[in-house]
Parts: C-alpha cells; sequence; structure tokens
C-alpha cells in the first residue's frame, strides 16, 4: 500500500518538475510545480515526517506559490489560453542541450553515489536521528544545529534587506516615494 | 458496543462531524438573511417552510437546476477546478477539531474528532492557507476584469493576514505546549485555565478573530467580491452550483474559524465551573462557544462598514503583524520568567 503510494507520489511529482519546463504558459508551470510540492508533501509522510509534510505544504504551496501566481497575474505574462499546452521550442538550442546533458550527468552521479552509500560521514550520522515528532525535531534544530540555523536565518534577514534596498531605490528614482 | 469494529466508529464519526459542518454551511446561509432582516426590521426569508426553514432546500435546489455558464477565453480546466479547490480545504480542515472531550458509550472511549494529529494546528494552517488557490486561480481562469482584480486582492489579502493569524496561533501553542489541538482542549480544563484568561490569551484573540475575519473574506474585509466596485469579485462569471461550492467554501470555513476559535481560546468543549462534566454536556458547550462566533461573523456584517483597500493593508502590515509579533515575544518571555505552560 505504502509502496504503491510511494510510487504514485514519486510519479506525480516527475510529471510536475517536468511541467514546469514544459507547460507553455507561466500558469501552467505554476499549477505543475503546485502538484509536484504535494506530491513531495506525501513522500514525507510516507517517511514519517509529518512536521515536514504540513510545513511543505503550509510554506512552499500555501505561501511561495501563492506569491508567485500573484506575481504573473500582476505581470500578465502570456495570453491567456483556453488549455494548457505543453512546448518544447525551449530545449532546441544548443545551449539548452548542453545544460540538459550537465544536468543529466550529475543527477547519474548523485544516483551512483546514492547506491554506494559513499556519504560522507556526518550527513549519513544525521539521518541516523530521529527527527519524525516535533519534539525531536525542535531539539536537533535548536540545540545541535542551532549555529546553521542561525545561519540561515541571518542569511534571509539579509535577503530580506537588500530586497527592500533594491526595491526602494528604483521608486525614490521615479520619484513618487509616499 | 465493544465489538463494533473500528472502522464503523470512524465512518459514523466522519458522517456526524462532516454532514454537522455542511449542514451548519446550510443553516448558516439562511441565518445570514434572518439575522440581516432582523437587524435592519425586515421580515427576512419566511415563504418556504415554517418561518421559511426551509429556505435552504430550495436554494439548493434552484442552483442544481440553473444553468452552468463557461465564458469563451475562460481557461476550462482552471474554471471547473477553482470552485472545488476553494471549497475542499476548509472541509479537510475540520477532521483535526475535537468537538468533544472523550465520549463513552456502551463502555467503549471514542475520543471526539475525526482524527488525533500530533501536529494537528499545522496540518490545519497548511490545508486551511490553500483555500486562497480557489480565489486565485477562479479569478483568472475567469478571463475578465473584475474576476482577475478580485482574485488578486483576495490573494494580497489572505498573505498579509495569514502571517497574524499564524503568528497569534503561535503564541498560544507556546502557552499550551502543543500543536496538538487535543492537548491544547485539555490544558485548558477549568475556567481559569482557559487561554483567554491571560493578558497574551486576550491579545492573541483579538488578533485572530480579526484575522479570521480576513481570511474567511468576510466584512469588513471583503474585497476579494466587494460588490459596488468588482461586481461580483472573483465569482463574477461563476453560476449555478459552482457559484454555489464558493459559498458552501466561505461557510465552512466560517464554521472551522468558530470552531478553532472556541478550540484555542475557549477551551473547547470545557464547561465553565464543571470541569468533570459528561462528555454530552462538553459537546454541548462547544456548539454553544462555535456557534457564538459563527453569529459573531454575521452580527459584524450587518453592524461595520467596509474598509478601504489601502487600510486594510496598513491595518495588516503596520499595525496586526508587529502587535503579533510582540504578542509571541510577550509569550516567550512570559514562559520563560513563570515556567508556566
Amino acid at each position: 500500500m505504502s509502496a504503491a503510494l510511494f510510487y504514485l507520489a514519486s510519479l506525480i511529482a516527475l510529471c510536475g518538475a517536468a511541467g514546469v519546463i514544459l507547460a507553455k504558459s507561466a500558469m501552467g508551470s505554476v499549477i505543475s510545480l503546485l502538484a509536484s510540492f504535494f506530491a513531495l508533501a506525501v513522500i514525507y509522510l510516507l517517511a514519517g515526517f509529518q512536521f515536514m509534510a504540513a510545513a511543505q505544504i503550509l510554506v512552499y504551496a500555501g505561501a511561495i506559490l501563492v506569491l508567485f501566481l500573484f506575481v504573473i497575474m500582476l505581470l500578465n505574462l502570456g495570453a491567456l489560453g483556453t488549455k494548457f499546452e505543453l512546448s518544447f521550442a525551449p530545449f532546441q538550442s544548443a545551449r539548452a542541450k548542453l545544460a540538459c546533458a550537465i544536468a543529466v550527468g550529475l543527477g547519474l552521479i548523485g544516483l551512483i553515489a546514492a547506491q554506494r552509500a559513499s556519504l560522507p560521514e556526518s550527513v549519513a550520522q544525521a539521518s541516523a536521528e530521529p527527527i519524525d515528532s516535533v519534539h525531536n525535531l525542535a531539539l536537533a534544530l535548536f540545540g545541535r544545529y542551532s549555529l546553521p540555523f542561525q545561519a540561515v536565518s541571518v542569511l534571509l534577514l539579509v535577503t530580506m534587506v537588500a530586497v527592500m534596498v533594491l526595491a526602494k531605490r528604483k521608486r525614490v528614482g521615479k520619484g513618487n516615494e509616499q | 458496543m465493544q465489538d463494533v469494529p473500528e472502522l464503523v466508529i470512524w465512518i459514523a464519526k466522519i458522517v456526524l462531524i462532516f454532514g454537522g459542518m455542511i449542514a451548519t454551511a446550510a443553516i448558516m446561509s439562511l441565518a445570514e438573511r434572518k439575522v440581516s432582516a432582523w437587524m435592519q426590521y425586515r421580515y427576512g426569508p419566511n415563504r418556504v417552510g415554517p418561518f421559511g426553514l426551509l429556505q435552504p432546500l430550495a436554494d439548493g435546489v434552484k442552483f442544481i437546476f440553473k444553468e452552468e455558464l463557461i465564458p469563451a477565453g475562460a481557461n476550462k480546466l482552471l474554471f471547473r477546478l477553482a470552485p472545488a479547490l476553494a471549497a475542499m480545504p476548509s472541509m479537510l480542515t475540520i477532521a483535526v477539531i475535537p468537538i468533544g472531550t472523550t465520549a463513552v458509550i456502551g463502555g467503549r472511549e471514542i475520543p471526539l474528532g475525526i482524527a488525533q494529529l500530533d501536529i494537528g494546528i499545522m496540518y490545519m494552517l497548511a490545508i486551511g492557507g490553500l483555500g486562497v488557490y480557489g480565489v486565485i486561480l477562479g479569478g483568472w481562469a475567469s478571463n475578465s476584469k473584475y474576476s482577475m482584480l478580485g482574485g488578486l486582492r483576495a490573494a494580497a489579502q489572505m498573505i498579509s493576514y495569514e502571517l497574524t493569524l499564524i503568528l497569534s496561533i503561535l503564541a498560544i501553542v507556546a502557552l499550551s505546549g502543543s500543536l496538538d489541538l487535543n492537548e491544547i482542549v485539555a490544558s485548558q480544563r477549568e475556567i481559569g485555565d482557559w487561554n483567554i484568561c491571560t493578558p497574551m490569551g486576550v491579545l492573541a484573540f483579538v488578533l485572530f478573530t480579526i484575522a479570521s475575519f480576513a481570511e474567511t473574506n468576510r466584512h469588513p474585509f471583503d474585497f476579494a467580491e466587494c460588490e459596488p466596485e468588482l461586481v461580483g469579485g472573483f465569482h463574477t462569471e461563476y453560476s449555478a452550483m459552482r457559484f454555489a461550492l464558493y459559498f458552501i467554501g466561505e461557510y465552512c470555513a466560517m464554521t472551522v474559524m468558530s470552531s478553532l476559535n472556541a478550540t484555542l481560546f475557549f477551551g473547547g468543549p470545557s464547561v465553565p465551573f464543571m470541569p468533570d462534566a459528561h462528555w454530552a454536556l462538553g459537546v454541548l458547550a462547544f456548539l454553544i462557544k462555535a456557534g457564538f462566533f459563527l453569529f459573531l461573523f454575521i452580527w459584524v456584517r450587518w453592524t461595520l462598514p467596509r474598509l478601504r483597500f489601502d487600510q486594510l493593508m496598513r491595518l495588516g502590515w503596520r499595525v496586526m503583524l508587529p502587535l503579533a509579533l510582540f504578542n509571541l515575544l510577550a509569550t516567550g518571555a512570559w514562559i520563560a520568567f513563570t515556567g508556566d505552560h
């Protein structure tokens, strides 16, 4: 049962990922990405990470993708079609083909590495600790990994401030600051 | 009672709780008109059945037999999908709300809630947050300016107020020490333990209630539909049952928000001054509390005027969000200094 669910979810995740690249309209890409995120959440659930699954949906599907939608609607990218269509046009150029080849090659290397389980020692150790419950996750996040956790928060803060500065400068330049 | 299979009990719970919510949505559609009539000194619907009580049934039949229009140039897949996307999340989230403590029927203990999740409130926020898709996609797929503007407004509004909603709930999670709604209820057994009885609880309650009005697109924050400016907003192009689905979704979302309000701040099924009350009394207490907040939704709608959109954004980002952040900080300090969960 869970194996069947896993394969189904993986299939949806992969199809969704392909749809993101192949969809002709930006809206089609967003819908594909949404399907992919949901499938990933199902995989997290199957692995027993309830919190991760909920966070995946809350943050990615519920917030980030909504923002994407918002931007797409504001920019009105492309004409609104009555149906979703796939397009392979972006893969016609030589550069795109090269990029695909590199990506597939890297993916294969990753696959072989995973098969041989030649992961670095620390990564293997980290995955051995159970972080399935919220309590354990909090202990890991605020205990052992508190420094990387803080570093990521600072990185996010820097990004936020940078975006504010960039957006603000443009507005002052136009002379219609509020 | 002991030899009834677990599956039968599950199905019974789902039918009762889910059916109860759908029935509440139907009753709310009548109550909205009845209460508004009462507040404006009118009669309201009173033709179908005694006191107009069968009006929701008549409406349902009418919705089913109306013609469904899909505008030319609309994205057919999304146009059909959007109402379901709007209604589904609020229907799913009722699953984790404990409508009572533990029922004892024929010597068998049955927890009164469809699902007992460790991450109950996370599940609720994650799934509930998806309701915005129905509104945005419906507005976009209609290929109409009014719908599009309604969808855009809904997106901006729901993102803005979801932050406040989550932060105000986080304060309660910190006070109760669990994400599990059953645990949050268990930590408020007596009236003195209710989260509303702490200073942070009061602020969180005010923020949560305001944010829940914005999240369900209700007055005074109903910019997504806003009849005088946008005709009907995101559902301008919708007719018949798809239009009805949007409304069922809205009423279900109101039911869930009211239940959550009762659960988080007023002890859910806890009966005041009777901590050891019978479970049936607890269910009744829960229904009364949730019912009051449902009434509040209607009460506010027919009392307050609609805000302007810039006022809404200013309120959300400059007042509600800082207050919610401050509240979370204060809750943390309270717990750190008193060691009291």
